[in-house]
């Protein structure tokens, strides 16, 4: 252990290399692409192409976070982009407004519409939000087609006014192009930053694993909703952008086969990245103008450089890159276990043993099957509760009711004097329960140590220091489970047990008051598992109630103080572990008789 | 002759090595437990035998013919069924279909031998009767992991590899798993049987052998791996009955 780096500083360091190695790749590219307009005389044509692609990359970069980082589609980008591009072509050429309130009245307007289309049609995702977002994207190109009087219909605006800054106008192309370039790399760092932020990781949470990621605190629904908001923000400014840029816009410009173009460039770049998106947005503007000397057949030989690449990149051409350079430099391990000590184990156990959950006839039926039927218990601060009953017998959807993701039939839940029934689960988690899962689930495209960190940022859950204490606080997380030295890992690459722990984690950097765990034994050998007891019982000296589902009797004697047996959805037994596993209908229904000769 | 023969297999996820030059052999009718702690390349080892994974170089050889580059659905045809940990039962399928689809190996199977089969697969598994006719995706975990090995059972397979069959099961089913495997191995099924519960797995193999980081460290008989010190700290435990 001497004088190797505790992991908390080397994974503090990989991350500021990380940021360093950014930011100066950065700072080349952009002085780069600023000095070129400016010191190159570029002809009409060329400043065109340019601006198109970069106000173009401001929208898809609206895409990398309403897809790559929240999984969420979008097919009508084109209309959030048109509303800023009429916002200003209109508050310019027909109300002689400024450039800049045009343009911020556009992206508030793409803004408003955004959080609307999201606010309605977010809790339903998947086709139906690709549904939605179509009939949006075709009623917007109606109404800019149609309402002439407003929007000057099919012929278009003309006669779009460029800012002026600090009373300079920017009325030179060359100058505009830099004012877009510029725009460009600042929305891009933020889009970059937000990935690395809270809300970036709640996100891609909620793309992951939206069940999961609303255990351990997420708000989904909103999370979405704020992600769809910003992607429209995005198309709004870039919009905006666009029309100063070329003094002319149609209704035409803004259809659905835009939409789709910008939903190609996203992932054809990567939809994971902004990297991505600027590469995607400047290679489908530049091939098809490069190619043009191909006459007749260019746009096919276009149209089959687009599908070979997506054929053979299906992540894209940036996350083809990054999956690359993981295969070259695999992540190193963590050096040195030892990790800081988990802030909840430096928590002292309150004094007594006062009810902490109370469940009252709870009950939950799938149509006619009662898979929980009017059960009632009582589990107690500072103990190991064990829910154990033959396969089937309701055990995952009574955790389910009580993490929330299930609402109940009837009966009512308190949890420290509080009624807990009707609350989401990202509200229970803030009322400090934790849970894990049967069936692992994961957040798998994240790195094991982002996976706890989710876990760390839920609200109640006050950590000093910001994101550096929650990283800290997910790595000592790890370390209680002893996997701190996986911690930059991808999950995916891990074993079956090992996942298990990493959901153990997740759950404690949340410093929950109590933990649910469906069977968090399975998959884990003797020696593991008696890892696993030891674990368990550090936590309840420490004030954690830990309520366990499992079917290793040797692990539930040891632990539990206090078992509930279910079987077809009823209480059948419940008390003290000595005399449940004694009972004749306990043993009957699920023990059988070699069952303590026969489990180990 | 072995039944299924692996010599010096390395696979290989990216550059991290799951298996580094795994040997060993399989006799017909056996039952051989694999046991290792969590990452030592069991699961990987049954993968690279089923043909999900290529391995990076060594041979495998099941009844005298290599299995390489053979993929998946031929594998299943010379007679191995894999029965992965995990589940993965169909969950838009009933119970009904998820079993029967494990017989999709025997071409030209009549009717009414799948239906004895299946019949067969309920009276094994008579919690699972009641549901023949639900969706996969309704059951609890414990019975998808019973319509998971009653699959396996299905293609009536020369080789049964199980990875973990009482993961999620209560204790009377992980007696009657057992006894089912028992059973199979007794009709002249080779079983190969991943599984955490060393006890369980030590009872009914005839022979065991013990991975560490993809590596093979011990193996022997049952009687040779209850005796030896490590195998018994890592994998077996004291017996635990009334202590603690």
């Amino acid at each position: 252990m001497s004088g190797a780096p505790a992991p908390a500083t080397v994974v503090a360091t990989l991350a500021a290399r990380r940021e360093r190695r950014g930011w100066i790749l950065f700072a080349i590219a952009a002085i780069a692409t600023l000095a070129l307009p400016l010191a190159v005389p570029l002809q009409a044509y060329h400043l065109n192409i340019l601006m198109q692609a970069s106000t173009y990359a401001i929208a898809v970069f609206g895409l990398t976070i309403v897809l790559g980082y929240a999984g969420q589609i979008n097919l009508a980008q084109a209309a959030f982009f048109g509303i800023g591009a009429y916002s200003v072509a209109l508050g310019t050429a027909t109300y002689a407004m400024s450039f800049w309130v045009a343009l911020a009245i556009g992206t508030a307007v793409a803004a408003v519409a955004g959080a609307a289309l999201g606010l309605t049609s977010l809790r339903l995702g998947g086709h139906y939000l690709a549904m939605v977002t179509i009939s949006f994207q075709t009623i917007l190109s109606l109404v800019l087609a149609n309402w002439v009087s407003f929007t000057r219909g099919p012929d278009g605006v003309t006669g779009i006014q460029r800012p002026s800054i600090l009373g300079h106008p920017i009325a030179d192309s060359s100058h505009y192009l830099v004012l877009c370039i510029v725009a460009l790399y600042i929305v891009g760092y933020l889009v970059w930053r937000l990935g690395h932020s809270r809300l970036g990781r709640s996100m891609q949470a909620v793309r992951d694993n939206e069940l999961a990621a609303g255990v351990v605190g997420v708000n989904a629904y909103a999370t979405k909703v704020i992600a769809f908001t910003l992607s429209a923000v995005l198309g709004g400014f870039g919009g905006g952008l666009f029309a100063g840029g070329f003094a002319y816009v149609s209704p035409d410009q803004f259809s659905f086969n835009e939409s789709v173009v910008f939903l190609t460039m996203a992932l054809l770049g990567g939809v994971r990245s902004p990297f991505g998106a600027a590469l995607g947005t400047a290679l489908l503007i530049l091939l098809p103008e490069s190619l043009r000397f191909l006459k007749a057949v260019y746009l096919a030989v276009y149209g089959c450089a687009v599908i070979l690449i997506m054929v053979f990149m299906p992540e894209g051409i940036w996350g083809w890159f990054s999956a690359l350079k993981r295969r070259l430099r695999p992540v190193q391990p963590v050096v040195n276990d030892a990790a800081p000590p988990l802030p909840l184990t430096s928590r002292t156990a309150q004094a007594g043993d006062a009810v902490l959950l109370e469940v009252k006839t709870l009950s939950k039926h799938f149509g006619g099957l009662k898979a929980v039927d009017q059960v009632s218990f009582t589990v107690r601060a500072n103990t190991v509760h064990a829910l154990i009953g033959p396969n089937g017998s309701g055990k995952t959807t009574l955790l389910n009711v009580l993490s929330g993701i299930y609402v109940p039939t009837g009966g009512e839940m308190i949890f420290e004097h509080r009624p807990i029934t009707r609350l989401k689960p990202h509200e229970r988690a803030a009322n400090g329960i934790g849970r894990t899962f049967q069936n692992i689930r994961l957040f798998t495209a994240m790195s094991v140590i982002d996976n706890v960190i989710v876990g760390a940022q839920r609200h109640g859950n006050e950590v000093e220091g910001g994101d550096a204490g929650r990283r800290d606080l997910a790595l000592a997380a790890l370390g209680f489970v002893g996997l701190a030295s996986r911690a930059l890992d991808s999950v995916q690459g891990l074993s079956y047990g090992h996942q298990r722990l990493v959901e153990i984690a997740r759950a404690l950097a949340g410093n929950p008051r109590m933990l649910l765990l469906d069977e968090p034994g399975a998959g884990l050998n003797h020696h593991e598992k008696q890892e696993l007891v030891g674990l368990l019982k550090r936590l309840r000296g420490h004030g954690l109630t830990i309520f366990i589902i499992d079917h290793d009797m040797n692990l539930v004697e040891q632990l539990a103080d206090h078992i509930t047996v279910l079987n077809f959805g009823r209480r059948i037994a419940d008390g003290a572990p000595a005399e449940v596993l004694r009972h004749p209908e306990v043993i009957k229904a699920y023990l059988g008789e070699e069952a303590h000769r026969a489990v180990a | 002759m072995p039944l299924l023969e692996l010599d010096s297999v390395v696979v290989a996820y990216g550059k991290v090595e799951a298996l580094r030059g795994l040997t060993l052999q399989v006799e017909e009718g056996e039952i051989i437990a694999l046991l290792g702690s969590n990452g030592a390349g069991k699961s990987t080892t049954l993968r690279s035998i089923s043909g999900l994974v290529e391995p990076r170089s060594g041979t495998l050889r099941f009844a005298d013919r290599a299995l390489a580059r053979l993929g998946p659905e031929s594998i299943v045809r010379l007679g191995i069924a894999h029965v992965p940990e995990g589940r993965r039962v169909f969950p838009g399928l009933t119970v009904r279909e998820n079993i029967v689809l494990g017989a999709s190996n025997r071409r030209r199977a009549p009717k009414a031998e799948v239906a004895a089969d299946l019949e067969r697969m309920f009276a094994t598994f008579p919690e699972l009767r009641p549901f023949a006719d639900a969706l996969g995706w309704t059951l609890s975990g414990g019975q998808q992991q019973m319509v998971a090995i009653a699959r396996g059972l299905m293609s009536r397979p020369r080789l049964l590899m199980l990875d973990e069959p009482s993961l999620g099961l209560a204790p009377l089913i992980v007696q009657q798993v057992f006894r089912v495997i028992a059973d199979i191995r007794a009709n002249g099924t080779t079983v190969l049987l991943v599984e955490q519960n060393a006890h369980m797995a030590l009872s009914i193999a005839d022979r065991g052998y013990v991975l560490e980081t993809g590596r093979l460290v011990v193996q022997g008989k049952p009687a040779e791996l209850w005796n030896n010190e490590d195998v018994r700290a890592a994998y077996l435990g004291g017996r635990v009955t009334s202590a603690a």
